[in-house]
């Protein structure tokens, strides 16, 4: 190993790395097992500390946590292919609430990267994705939805790049159609996200976008009211948290 | 889960400390709390927020400092804990370790997002003042745990003490911890690591 991401386990062990650092090291941990030894041993040593600045919570915040966890599935448990080191500690990035698309090609390519490839080396194993199954035949994804009879729409248009997304709560569905959208690179993906209430992010499949920028998806996973639906752009099979902003929110009620 | 996730058992044993401290629960019983909470038992759930929850909203308002915001630190830390406790595994590290790694983890993405330049202005003043963490005072008497680690905390050179404090008590990264202690930069990385061996060492802390 190289002696110099060694001596940065203390640091990470304590979250004093910048983003940068985070992504090397931890690709350098997933190929070296004394570092990882050493990481856990130094954080729970650190984790100590919290001993001397133990305080009372106010009432409220266990009726909040109770409230929220009681709308929100656990993440399902990890299987035998999970070859891929593990996340560690996982990161909810909420994305923002609101009605917007980011022009992909204005973002800085290279922060994407560098996100990505962090991601790769810590994504979720479990979570290998198949891409949602298309068992209603040739039907398209938006239209499974909106045959609905309570199928709504809501879309958002920038830049030339627009997303709708249609939703219907009798099915628990919501289904995601974008046009004018640059293609993901290679070796990254549009991923599709559910994000409740307390902004907290839950996978929903992923989306592939074609040369003339178009694509839909079928949302996996149950769609709620209060959920909103957004996009990031991750690594290739996705990720278990957006690891990057959003470049679509659309709230579905 | 968490697979190369940090944990541990702070070497002392817990049972007698519970009451002690609060609430925390031994490492054993927190690890059948989150393991009955990834089977969806909320109450189990419940429990685990009851034994843990002073432990990690304090060290989430040490690290964010303002009240309202750790509170929404500290629910999305457990929500993130609710999310994926079926993928914590007690071979890897204790429950414990692994609650305050996610809370740390959020905190400091908290601060460093959202607060960055707010808690730049505070650089002189941390640098000025004792990281004053006693709020366990307030309670009227120290954790034996607390206790511990404070007499372990002395086994520390005063540099090592400042860098760790600066880095896990205030979220600041290595590069500013540097500059707050005008260090060389690259020298807080290589401090806070020696402070935290020989803390792990002191405190007997295992994986």
């Amino acid at each position: 190993m190289s002696p110099d991401l060694h001596h940065l386990s203390g640091a990470y062990a304590v979250d004093a790395l910048d983003d940068d650092e985070r992504t090397s090291f931890e690709q350098h941990l997933a190929v070296c097992a004394a570092c990882r030894a050493e990481v856990a041993e130094l954080s729970a040593a650190a984790g100590s500390l919290a001993s001397l600045t133990e305080a009372t919570p106010p009432p409220s915040l266990r009726a909040s946590v109770l409230s929220d966890i009681a709308q929100v599935r656990p993440l399902p448990p990890l299987t035998e292919d999970a070859g891929v080191p593990d996340d560690r500690a996982p990161n909810a990035g909420a994305p923002d609430a609101g009605g917007t698309v980011l022009p992909i090609r204005h973002r800085r390519r290279t922060a994407w990267f560098a996100a990505a490839a962090a991601a790769a080396v810590i994504a979720i194993g479990g979570l290998a994705w198949s891409p949602w199954s298309d068992d209603a035949g040739s039907q398209s994804p938006m239209a499974q939805v909106t045959a609905a009879d309570d199928a709504m729409t809501v879309s958002t248009t920038k830049d030339g790049a627009t997303a709708e997304v249609a939703y219907s709560k009798q099915l628990g569905k919501a289904a995601i159609s974008v046009t004018g959208m640059e293609p993901a690179p290679d070796g990254m993906t549009y991923q599709l996200w559910y994000v409740g209430p307390a902004g907290t992010a839950t996978p929903a499949g992923l989306l592939g976008v074609d040369a003339e920028g178009s694509g839909q998806a079928l949302l996996t996973g149950q769609a709620t009211p209060t959920d909103k639906v957004a996009m990031t752009m991750e690594p290739a099979g996705g990720s278990a948290q957006p690891t990057t902003d959003p470049v679509v929110v659309l709230a579905l009620a | 889960m968490m697979g190369d996730m940090p944990a541990a058992s702070s070497g002392a044993p817990a049972s007698g400390e519970a009451a002690a401290s609060g609430a925390l629960a031994t490492g054993a019983e927190l690890a059948d709390l989150l393991r009955r909470s990834a089977l969806g038992d909320e109450t189990a759930f419940a429990a685990l927020y009851d034994a843990t929850s002073r432990r990690l909203f304090g060290l989430v308002l040490r690290v964010v400092r303002d009240h309202a915001m750790s509170e929404e630190v500290t629910q999305e830390a457990y929500l993130d804990v609710w999310r994926h406790c079926t993928r914590f595994d007690p071979e890897r590290g204790s429950a414990i370790s692994w609650l305050m790694t996610i809370a740390h983890r959020t905190a400091v993405d908290r601060v460093r997002a959202s607060e960055a330049s707010r808690r730049r202005d505070d650089a002189h003043a941390a640098t000025h003042r004792d990281v004053e963490f006693d709020t366990t005072a307030e309670r009227g008497q120290a954790s034996l745990e607390a206790q511990r680690v404070r007499r372990a905390l002395t086994t520390l050179t005063d540099a090592q003490r400042s860098a760790v404090e600066l880095a896990y008590l205030g979220g600041y990264t290595h590069a500013e911890v540097a500059r707050l202690l005008d260090l060389p930069l690259g020298t807080a990385k290589t401090r806070i690591r020696d402070g935290l061996i020989r803390l792990r060492d002191t405190l007997g802390v295992q994986a």
